[in-house]
């Protein structure tokens, strides 16, 4: 076990000087610098090159990358000229309104989910199977900005139930942590109803029904916990792409969370907050792998014992 | 984009078979009707993104526009009409999706299936990029690529499939992996038969059912990845029709002028949903290939 | 599920289930601490909440950010000014009482106020005008742009003399971006920008950078007291949620509207909407360098191609008027020209006429998406005579550089003058030197600089006027549109006053009856 935690972590850090690297020479590859965004339409050649060489762009590509790692080695991610602060301190500010709609969408989607995904997988084939795969598939087919239009043209403008944009109070969050949630309900609902379908062919599912459980007691007992492997290694995977999806709902809900900030800081050239958001969410992928592989192990025996 | 899992089993329970049979029929039939709109339509149906006509402004659907033409769909708010935007945008929409889909699943299945074949070193390799690309969510790096170069259909495809070919290759290589061991396959080996030709002849075919199942849906997500980066204004040029920038440019009209976002919506999310109960099909019928 | 308890191993799934709960209980609690009003974002009665265009990124006025619309806005209601603009433009003492210029207008002197504190309690004098000066002029930001070579003296504790270079008539219009902070701020004092002392209407209650901005009267403000308890400054970025809000009532002032949305608004009944007109003109600029484009006829015959009127009267019937100078109407230096009408098939003949090469691609690049449509109606009427023009949609960063590099045909911009002075439009960017389009005439040049070096309105205006006959007349650009801001606030509201630039002061903002 300590083993393999030790191992996941060396892969870990690899993986996050990887993406740094990745990140460092797309942004740089990119025309247009961040001096020129600075001063704006209305600054000469000199000035601009003045500004680059304060910023230390006049560097060979070698220098500045040598540099950079050094800095993130000591934990230091620079400095966002643009917003005149270091740049980690303003993707840390943006952090916890991410935080806040990723995990409220991300249990949404489990709960709602596995439900689904249980009523189907429960009798494959059945009316019931059928009416909930025609709504996952609804569910992933509409564009996510879309959704989230006309859910506050429908809750905020027209039923005046709910905020239309903004954070503050819980029900601040409900939009847009609900359409977050839908492609990922949608996918959560159908790895269990397989999962549960399949698992009830099983054996052990079979002695247990003639034990004399009700099927209740099988569905939850048996196959539920067993098709929790697939869903947490998807929860695992998909909550980095749900902090990456965010960005959509961000922009149409005016939550101030990562999303937006990254977009902005690609379009104003804002190096450090681009590197600072990637190898952020780099990170937090990373850990949530991890935690998700320590916790497949706890839910199959076999893998904690290295049997696979 | 990683991460559709579709994969509803064998039905025990079928109604009568007539009926279904039919009604499998129907994803097939729409997909082929979009295909053939995006091939044939933008010859019928005649749309110049450059000329706009003021005066036709903002018509709802069913209008006669200036020209004596009725725009059955509407216009935009630069009095363009919105059915000939479906069209031409279909066409767009669909390359993006087949040459995002097919460049992922080529670097996909060729690295899958070496890394997987040739095992050692190169698997090796493969598995940390695999780590590294998967350290970054599909959209959030599509953004950071689309948004730092100038706009254009291939940067569109680029970004896209910069993260896309990572599950053609990690279905692949599982493939690979389970067939190298299998009898015929080491049989090939003793009789000398090159590397190369065992991986074409022997291996790849298996990875075809599998592949063809998670293209489908790749396709899906790649259309809506194109419409939301068109939403957040960056990856195609203004002069581009394609489904997401009519959504995108209608997203401010959506109360008073619904026709403009909503119907290429609707055109969108049709196409996505045929295309995943398609998907649904290949993977089910891949399945049963392999488990009967 | 209670019935999975009877099993070993559903411990762990309950602990999953409730770690799941906890979390969606966290995340719900976690965004409530400290604010607990209803849903809508104005509570209190005398509470203001504006959403505006841009979002407030910094509060350092001397800084990066310090000319974007944003930080401007934030920096006019916590800190003063020597000078600054009314909502019409005119400029007013702020810090400065009375200001003059010497003889040959290379420096000006500023007689401040006396007895004005900062927030915190402690006086401001020349001491901290100089530092602010220095500070701003060290940290090269792009206001820094406007001061390149001058210097400040403190001549007395009321008293400082600004020198520049060259003669220079504009440089209190300029001076309307230039904020006075405590001498004892450093360079890079993010601390102090987070909760900033300052001597203007109000003072910084929380700020969260790109998000919110809450603004609370300032006790030590020497003029009246701000009316509003609590403004509230949010950034909205997508206008259809901008829009929604303010019907909602979670806004009470939104502007930045664009025409097409100002129709359904106008139906609200509780929504009162003005449009005022601004410094802000769309122009075009012809490359002038480039071959196809060096003859003035050509240019001329390409700009009378275009059905302006026709394109303003449909995309922009409330926030656009036809352009009558190279500067709209609020700015010193205004002097109207005689219109460039429409007709197509005079320009398709001076173009023939002056061996205009159609088969060859304008490249016609912008950068904002708000102006799309515009540029397509441009394109499609250029396209009616057979000239072919290419729109290029760039990012910010890319067309600045090309557009400093000459990288195009016809460059469109919406070009503001925030110092409402044509010096900072006409006088910087039309010369000889400047090289911004290509464009080069010894005469114009000549006639700019004469208009810098008098501090003489009158003169001015006259100077400035036949220096934009000349850039009308050669068509050194197409000026199509004067452009106006679209405003729209709650009827409750009483007092407020639609600005010029876009940048709206709260102070005198009462809201219904209390």
């Amino acid at each position: 076990m300590i083993r393999m935690i030790v191992q996941r972590l060396l892969i870990g850090v690899f993986v996050m000087w990887g993406a740094a690297s990745l990140i460092f020479l797309i942004v740089r590859a990119a025309p247009g610098d961040p001096a020129t965004v600075l001063l704006g339409p209305d600054a000469d050649r000199g000035r601009i090159d003045e500004l680059r060489a304060t910023l230390g762009l006049d560097r060979s590509l070698g220098a500045q990358y040598l540099s950079y790692l050094g800095d993130v080695s000591r934990l230091d991610f620079g400095e966002s000229h643009r917003l005149g602060r270091p740049a980690m301190d303003a993707v840390l500010d943006r952090l916890p309104a991410t935080i806040d709609l990723t995990l409220t969408a991300t249990a949404i989607a489990v709960i709602v989910g596995l439900t689904l995904g249980l009523l189907a997988g429960g009798r494959p084939g059945g009316p019931l199977d059928r009416v909930v795969s025609a709504c996952t598939i609804a569910l992933q087919s509409f564009p996510t900005f879309w959704i989230g239009i006309m859910l506050v043209l429908v809750f905020a403008l027209g039923l005046r139930l709910l905020p239309s944009s903004g954070v503050g109070t819980p029900q601040h969050l409900v939009l847009p942590a609900v359409t977050l949630s839908f492609p990922f309900i949608a996918i959560i609902a159908r790895l269990t109803r397989t999962s549960i379908a399949e698992t009830m062919r099983e054996g052990y599912v079979r002695t247990a029904r003639s034990k004399g459980l009700t099927e209740r007691q099988v569905l939850v007992g048996h196959a539920l916990r067993n098709s929790l492997i697939p869903v947490v290694t998807v929860v695992g995977v998909q909550v980095g792409a749900l902090v990456g999806g965010a960005v959509i709902v961000e922009n149409v809900f005016a939550w101030p969370g990562l999303g937006s900030l990254v977009v902005d800081a690609v379009a104003n050239r804002d190096y450090a907050v681009v590197q600072g958001v990637t190898l952020l969410i780099a990170g937090i992928v990373v850990v949530l792998n991890l935690m998700a592989d320590l916790l497949i192990a706890q839910l199959d025996p076999r893998i904690r014992t290295g049997a696979v | 984009m990683a991460g559709i899992a579709a994969v509803p089993e064998k039905v025990t329970t079928a109604p009568p078979r007539k009926r279904r049979r039919l009604l499998s029929r129907i994803p097939y039939l729409v997909v082929g009707f979009y295909l053939l709109v995006a091939l044939l339509g933008p010859l019928l149906i005649d749309y110049d993104p450059v000329h706009t006509s003021l005066e036709d402004r903002l018509l709802p659907p069913g209008s006669e526009t200036s020209t004596g033409g009725t725009a059955w769909f509407g216009t935009d708010g630069l009095g363009r009409d919105v059915l000939a935007q479906i069209v031409h945008g279909a066409r767009t929409s669909v390359l993006i999706g087949v040459s995002t889909v097919a460049i992922s699943c080529l670097v996909g299945v060729v690295l899958g299936a070496v890394a997987g074949y040739v095992r050692g070193g190169v698997d090796a390799v493969l598995a940390r990029i695999f780590d590294i690309l998967l350290a970054f969510p599909a959209i959030l790096l599509a953004i950071v690529i689309a948004g730092a170069f100038e706009r254009s259909v291939l940067l569109v495809v680029v970004a896209l499939s910069a993260t896309g070919w990572i599950t053609f290759a990690r279905v692949t290589r599982g493939v690979a992996l389970s067939i190298r061991e299998r009898p015929w396959v080491d049989a090939a080996r003793v009789l000398g038969v090159p590397g190369r030709a065992i991986l074409a002849r022997h291996v790849l075919p298996f990875t075809a059912g599998p592949i063809v199942a998670l293209a489908t849906l790749e396709f899906a997500l790649v259309v809506l990845a194109e419409a939301g980066l068109s939403f957040l204004g960056i990856g195609l040029p203004p002069s581009t029709v394609s489904w997401g920038q009519t959504i995108a440019n209608g997203k401010e009209y959506l109360e008073p002028q619904w026709w403009i976002s909503t119907l290429p919506g609707i055109a969108l999310s049709l196409l996505i949903i045929n295309v995943g109960i398609l998907g649904d099909q290949l993977t089910a019928r891949y399945r049963r290939g392999r488990t009967d | 599920m209670t019935k999975t308890r009877e099993y070993g191993r559903s411990r762990l799934l309950r602990l999953a289930a409730t770690a799941t709960a906890t979390a969606a209980l966290l995340a719900a609690c976690s965004t409530t601490s400290g604010d607990d009003d209803n849903g809508g974002g104005t509570g209190g009665s005398g509470d203001v909440t504006a959403a505006g265009t841009y979002p407030i990124e910094s509060l350092d006025p001397h800084g990066a950010q310090g000319a974007s619309t944003g930080t401007q806005l934030a920096g006019q209601e916590i800190f003063s000014r020597l000078v600054k603009p009314d909502p019409d433009g005119t400029l007013k003492g702020d810090l400065a009482t009375s200001w003059k210029p010497n003889g040959d207008v290379t420096a000006w002197t500023f007689t401040l106020r006396d007895g004005v504190r900062f927030s915190d309690g402690s006086p401001l004098d020349a001491d901290d005008v100089l530092a602010s000066f220095q500070r701003m002029i060290s940290l090269n930001g792009p206001n820094a742009g406007n001061f390149t070579g001058s210097t400040m003296k403190r001549t007395s504790a009321t008293e400082v003399v600004l020198s520049s270079p060259a003669p220079d008539a504009s440089v209190p219009g300029k001076l309307g971006t230039f904020y006075v902070v405590p001498s004892d701020v450093g360079k890079d004092d993010t601390a102090f920008f987070n909760d900033p002392v300052g001597s203007g209407p109000f003072t910084v209650d929380g700020f969260t950078p790109g998000e919110s901005l809450v603004l609370v009267p300032n006790k030590e403000y020497r003029g009246e007291k701000p009316a509003p308890s609590r403004v509230t400054v949010r950034n909205i970025p997508e206008l259809s949620a901008r829009m929604t809000a303010l019907r909602t009532g979670e806004v009470d002032i939104v502007w930045g509207i664009p025409d097409d949305q100002l129709a359904s608004l106008e139906r609200e009944k509780d929504l009162t909407v003005r449009t005022v007109p601004s410094s802000a003109e769309f122009t075009m600029w012809f490359n002038s360098s480039t071959p196809a484009l060096k003859d003035a006829k050509v240019r001329r015959a390409i700009w009378q191609a275009v059905d302006f009127k026709t394109i303003i009267s449909e995309l922009y019937p409330e926030t656009g008027k036809p352009a009558d100078a190279p500067v709209t109407g609020v700015v010193l230096g205004h002097v109207p020209q005689p219109p460039v009408a429409h007709d197509a098939a005079a320009a398709k003949a001076a173009l023939t006429d002056a061996g205009f090469d159609y088969s060859k691609k304008l490249r016609l690049q912008f950068a904002n998406a708000e102006f799309r449509p515009f540029i397509q109606a441009v394109v499609s009427d250029l396209r009616k005579i057979g000239v072919l023009a290419e729109p290029l949609e760039k990012e910010q960063a890319t067309f600045t550089e090309d557009l400093i590099a000459l990288k195009w045909d016809i460059n469109f911009q919406q070009l503001a003058t925030p110092s409402y002075d044509a010096a900072s439009n006409l006088g910087r960017l039309y010369t000889c030197e400047a090289n911004r389009n290509g464009y080069c005439n010894k005469e114009l040049d000549g006639l700019l600089a004469a208009a810098g070096a008098t501090a003489d309105k009158e003169e001015r205006t006259g100077l400035y006027g036949r220096a934009s006959a000349i850039i009308w007349r050669d068509a050194v650009g197409m000026y199509p549109m004067s452009v106006s801001i679209a405003y729209a606030w709650n009827n409750d509201l009483k007092g407020f006053v639609p600005d010029a630039s876009g940048l709206p002061d709260f102070a005198g903002v009462r809201k219904g009856g209390s």
